[in-house]
């Protein structure tokens, strides 16, 4: 890909605001390049990475899942409260978690796709009610986190030491999933005929029933997936923290979907990809996470983060603006009125 | 693009009024539970403190206390205060709430109990504004209302809190002082800088250290650290301060997520000896790391205390004894209440509690 | 082996109590271009579902290839040899030119993974077949329609297509890629692929087809060969009704002011030293090729660009437009060509697309909307431009193109407008829709409006200007009296 089509793609912005960014994090405080803030930075975007993979495609599709956080919290919950002390290996939790994601996705997939409501409403009201049976029927709150879990949370792939201050600082296995499936979701989307069905139902629905793929199995499909990934998410996120916290991921859908957003995935669909999603997520954690290093104080923190995702999604909106008021007549040098 | 903006949003605030509408009218009766009404013993065998002795005369009084949710483990430790003094008094009182914390099923509850002959309502609101009108109707039909995190009740003859929120700060200042022997800098956390009791806990703290500790300081670059109410960012934002500033050894927390998020913190980042960490904390919660020394200990307010308290407050009122500075409600918590400055109706306790890996499984919530 | 590839025969199709076919018969021929003509709503998108599978009719058989159909499938349809180019053309913006070429091959072929190497190979080949140029690696969004329309005809060729239906295919484009989309059907011809050819542009139909089948309300009303047509039966046909169009006679009054000036206007990458001038009553027609500039000047001269150098003068006095709210304060109307896009909120109601520009004076002094206040001026407008409607409340997208297009001039003309300027007034519009707005404009003119066309149908610029300056290469190239002029003259200048 040569240099000047680069610069048209919103990811080569915000690669190039985050680097910025960063610079500015290391000049001010010293310590961003250093091992254990790299550590520490990859530890904070594990969560909101995996999600942010299921919301892109998603949005890519034409839709939107305001639920997954209620999906992910309800399944995790469901088992490491029912099936507490049950398995000593962890693999049973994950995947009862993701058969029950699976199907709170289907219900959302299948209202979706079946009744053609707007998927914003439906999981908006999904969400509440998977969030009601978690708090009014399992009666949730906090809870101790059962051993398998336990010890899985606190396996570690490896433990930066910063050699001036001693700090240190552990990546826990959980990134390694992270970028499992990164790439797996990159092969999917980009690799598999199903991932072009994805985006061609986002980019033209009629077309694409036109052209013969299936839109209503590719809403569902999407949808159960985006489920059955919020219920492994659910599971990695308790088993990070060391403890059942039932209320811990309520709120992430809206910081999950300005990553996409910022990253260039369109929300009328069809447009963005992996990488913008990865490279959305970054920044969004980055700054979140580096205005105490910059010495920003706790009051003005937002008004910081709220410039960053202007700034940043307002490159790719005057991209696009511009693009489309892009005159392109060639006007010939001599000038020949005749009357 | 403006226009399709523009929609969604429409959209987006009409679901909301919509499931907002639902979770209200769907609110019934129906799906509270009562908890089993104790039993009247009529011995007053000893064991009864003494101020908790049954009313002259053996009164046969009703009291319903409601609170936000009787399926949270803090309200089911309340249970337990409530029973205790049932037990002890021998008058008829329990305890009911919505399932779900739910302001309108709440509101639907209290309606229905004081159309049952009740002499007292004790209410832990969940909306203490939207709670007025009903707690009014309670009062014109002569029954005591005592309320429970509800400060700003007006129609309620009292209400009663655990402590002062400065006494609060002051208690959790005295342990992390001691956890840094009354030296080195300290930084202060609280769920949102918008969340007043959390501030007024966190102001109390350095008010405690400026007027007993003076080899201590606060940070004064970053007096203040928003958890956002999530254990998460408490713990991202904990390991965020100690690699910028080396020299910070302790942390006061406020909102319940906060502590449990700076211990793992400290721990992680290797400094469990140096940094040290105090503040509200759920003992389920922390119970873990309190155990493997994580964390030394939580300070909150036991519900159980609160639950005994407020039943014994109603009783007083219902047997026109005098209420003021220095009553007491027979628990060493509230065994000397005091009475705000500016609202003669709230009344305090010094009801707070230091948690540690020794007593952590007296409490399960 | 039958000599006909498609013979329908008596076929019904009801929609509830709406007869939208009601017996019609079409028979096409192998290798034959075959028109199908009709108004809005008389049939011919059913006709189209029920050719590909995507209707079952309710009465009537289908033949296709000699072979009688029962229940005809999609799939079935495309195994035959049926290839339907929608008016939407059916491509993915979002996906590059490869993709849309190879996907629909590699989506009915079950392949379950991406190859690059075999999306080349397809889309190379579909290329092939029509000696199209194209860059594969471009998103299909940055394309013209007629490249788009090109992709669409290439990937329909990949599947051994014996007929290819064509919906509308020159209505989003100009003339000159009209001709290049006329070789290539007759290109196809050659190779013994029949096109059905759905369209109402008179001499476009009249230039390619050899056959032609006429609808109206669901039934057959002329089936025969193209030389048993002319115009005037066309038309009659088509409507049911006798049109006589005139042209517009400009009668020059000696005391008419000039409205507007332009003088050396210029943009970058839009148009260079453009001077005219237009007087009340006039219609000015702009014509050139797409490309050429003239729809950049449109819009500079109504404020959505704003203008590098050159002065734009209203009744000889100087005036600054540099946005729409400009353009509109100094009384300057346009209609553009994207109806939907830039003229129409099409999910809105009737009432407040032709309301919406004069929201203010409908307004009390709060500032509340006066809904009486404008049910009486939608109801005067509706009449006055003899607008179709049910209720001004529905929705805008339940209006044919002829009756949004007169919603749009309502919307303008509540307005005291000095200069109207119309972009492509009646692309996608019915004929006789389209004989109204012609009538309309002149009666303003008359009334004393000075009018812009601007128009790539030679035809209509022809019949309805007295003047027109014709654009090349973003430069005012010719200005000619229409008078002098006629159909091939015109056309030529246009190309020089």
């Amino acid at each position: 890909m040569n240099f000047k089509r680069l610069t048209k793609k919103t990811e080569f912005y915000i690669a190039v605001i985050i680097l910025a960014f960063c610079l500015l994090v290391q000049v001010r405080s010293g310590q961003f390049f250093t091992g254990n803030n790299i550590v520490d930075l990859l530890r904070s975007m594990t969560i909101p990475m995996m999600f942010c993979v299921g919301e892109m495609m998603v949005l890519i599709s034409g839709g939107v899942d305001c639920s997954f956080p209620a999906i992910a919290s309800l399944s995790m919950y469901f088992v490491c409260t029912k099936m507490d002390g049950m398995f000593d290996n962890p693999l049973p939790y994950f995947l009862v978690a993701m058969l029950l994601g699976l199907c709170m996705g289907a219900v959302n997939g299948f209202i979706v796709a079946k009744f053609k409501f707007p998927a914003m409403i439906v999981t908006l009201g999904t969400s509440s009610l998977f969030l009601g049976i978690m708090q009014g029927i399992l009666g949730s709150s906090e809870y101790p986190l059962t051993s398998g879990l336990y010890s899985l949370g606190s396996t570690k792939l490896l433990t930066a030491v910063n050699a001036k201050s001693g700090l240190t600082s552990d990546l826990p296995v959980h990134f390694a999933f992270m970028i499992i499936l990164v790439i797996l979701a990159w092969l999917l989307m980009n690799k598999t005929m199903l991932g072009r069905a994805i985006y061609a139902v986002g980019g033209d629905e009629v077309a694409a029933a036109r052209a013969g793929f299936h839109v209503f199995g590719t809403r569902m499909f999407i949808f159960c997936l985006s489920g059955a990934l919020a219920g492994f998410i659910g599971v990695c996120r308790s088993s990070m923290l060391l403890t059942v916290s039932p209320n811990n991921m309520i709120g992430m859908e809206m910081d999950v979907i300005a990553a996409c957003v910022l990253g260039g995935v369109s929300l009328i669909g069809g447009r963005g990809g992996i990488v913008g999603a990865v490279l959305g997520t970054a920044l969004m954690t980055i700054v979140s996470n580096s205005l105490i290093l910059l010495g920003v104080s706790t009051q003005w923190s937002r008004v910081f983060t709220g410039l960053i995702i202007i700034v940043g999604t307002a490159v790719s909106a005057i991209q696009e603006q511009q693009r489309k008021k892009k005159l392109f007549v060639t006007i010939s040098d001599k000038a020949e009125v005749k009357g | 693009m403006k226009k399709k903006l523009l929609a969604t949003l429409m959209t987006a605030v009409m679901a909301a009024t919509a499931l907002a509408g639902c979770g209200g009218s769907s609110g019934s009766a129906g799906n509270s539970t009562t908890a089993a009404p104790a039993a009247a013993p009529a011995d007053n065998a000893g064991g009864g403190s003494e101020a908790a002795a049954p009313a002259e005369g053996g009164k046969d009084y009703k009291i319903a206390v409601v609170v936000k949710g009787n399926t949270n483990g803090w309200f089911i430790r309340m249970n337990e205060g409530i029973e205790k003094w049932a037990g002890e008094t021998g008058i008829n009182a329990w305890m009911t709430g919505p399932t779900d914390t739910d302001s309108a099923q709440q509101i639907q509850i209290i309606q229905d109990i004081i159309n049952q002959d009740i002499d007292a309502l004790c209410v832990v609101p969940v909306d203490p504004a939207a709670c007025e009108p009903v707690l009014q109707e309670a009062k014109d039909k002569g029954i005591v209302v005592i309320c429970h995190e509800g400060s700003n009740v007006e129609n309620c003859d009292y209400d009663i809190e655990a402590f002062n929120n400065a006494g609060y700060g002051a208690f959790i200042m005295d342990n992390l002082a001691e956890l840094m022997g009354k030296k080195g800098t300290y930084t202060t956390m609280v769920g949102f800088l918008t969340t007043a009791s959390h501030n007024e806990w966190a102001d109390g703290a350095v008010a405690q250290q400026e007027a007993q500790y003076p080899d201590m300081t606060l940070l004064a670059d970053l007096p203040r650290v928003e958890s956002e109410n999530n254990t998460e960012t408490a713990y991202e934002k904990a390991k965020e301060v100690l690699k910028k500033y080396p020299e910070l050894t302790g942390f006061t927390g406020s909102c319940s997520d906060d502590t449990p998020g700076i211990a793992r913190a400290i721990n992680e980042l290797g400094l469990a000896d140096k940094v040290h960490v105090v503040g509200t904390g759920m003992p389920n919660e922390c119970r873990e790391l309190l155990k493997n020394g994580s964390l030394t200990c939580i300070t909150l307010w036991d519900p159980a205390d609160a639950g005994y308290a407020m039943c014994e407050l109603a009783r007083k009122c219902l047997d026109g004894e005098e209420i003021g500075n220095g009553t007491d409600l027979g628990l060493p918590a509230y065994d000397s209440l005091q009475v705000d400055e500016s609202n003669e109706r709230l009344l305090m306790g010094n009801g707070f509690i230091s948690v540690t890996a020794d007593n952590v499984d007296d409490y399960d919530f | 082996m039958s000599e006909n590839i498609i013979k329908i025969t008596g076929v019904k199709k009801y929609f509830g109590g709406v007869k939208a076919l009601d017996g019609v018969d079409l028979v096409i021929k192998k290798g034959e271009v075959h028109c199908l003509a009709g108004e809005n709503g008389c049939g011919k998108s059913t006709i189209i579902n029920v050719i590909s599978g995507f209707y079952t009719p309710d009465a009537g058989t289908i033949e296709i290839d000699g072979k009688e159909y029962s229940k005809l499938t999609t799939q079935m349809a495309i195994d035959a040899g049926v290839q339907v180019i929608y008016q939407d053309l059916s491509v993915f913006p979002n996906l590059t030119v490869r993709e849309n070429l190879a996907l629909n091959m590699e989506v009915a072929s079950g392949k379950k993974f991406v190859s690059k190497k075999r999306f080349q190979e397809i889309a190379l080949e579909a290329i092939s077949k029509i000696n199209f140029k194209a860059d594969l690696d471009e998103m299909v969004e940055n394309l013209t329609v007629a490249d788009k329309q090109l992709i669409a005809i290439s990937r329909a060729l990949l599947n051994n297509a014996k007929l290819i239906i064509m919906d509308e295919p020159t209505t989003a484009i100009t003339q000159k890629e009209v001709k290049n989309l006329f070789r290539v059907i007759r290109d196809l011809q050659k190779q013994g692929i029949a096109i059905l050819f759905v369209s109402h542009k008179l001499d476009e139909v009249f230039e390619i087809a050899e056959h032609f089948t006429i609808f109206r309300s669901g039934k057959n009303v002329f089936s025969g060969r193209t030389e048993e047509l002319d115009e005037q039966k066309f038309t009659y046909y088509m409507t049911g009704r006798e049109i006589q169009e005139e042209a517009f006679r400009y009668e020059k009054r000696p005391d008419a002011k000039t409205v507007l000036e332009v003088r050396d206007l210029s943009l970058a990458n839009g148009f260079a030293d453009c001077s005219f001038s237009l007087k009340e009553g006039e219609i000015l027609g702009i014509t050139g090729l797409l490309g050429s500039g003239r729809t950049e000047l449109a819009e500079t001269i109504f404020g959505y660009h704003k203008a590098d150098s050159g002065e734009i003068l209203i009744h000889g006095k100087k005036v600054e437009i540099g946005s729409v709210k400009d353009g509109i304060a100094n009384g300057i109307g346009y209609v553009p060509p994207e109806r939907n896009v830039q003229g129409l909120f099409m999910e809105q109601s009737i009432a407040d697309n032709i309301s919406i520009t004069r929201w203010k004076d409908h307004a009390d002094r709060l500032g509340f909307v006066n809904e009486k206040s404008i049910e009486d001026s939608v109801a005067h407008w509706v009449k006055e431009l003899s607008i179709k409607i049910n209720d001004p409340q529905d929705n805008m997208k339940t209006l044919s193109g002829g009756n949004a297009q007169k919603c749009v001039l309502a919307k303008w003309l509540s307005l005291d407008l000095k200069v109207l300027i119309l972009n492509g007034p009646t692309v996608g519009v019915d004929i006789g829709a389209k004989y109204d707005i012609y009538k309309l404009t002149k009666k303003l003119a008359e009334n004393g409006l000075a009018v812009i066309i601007i128009s790539d149908d030679i035809r209509e610029v022809l019949s309805n200007c007295n003047r027109v300056l014709v654009m090349r290469q973003g430069r005012l190239a010719e200005e000619r009296m229409t008078s002098e002029l006629d159909e091939a003259s015109l056309s030529a200048l246009s190309v020089e």
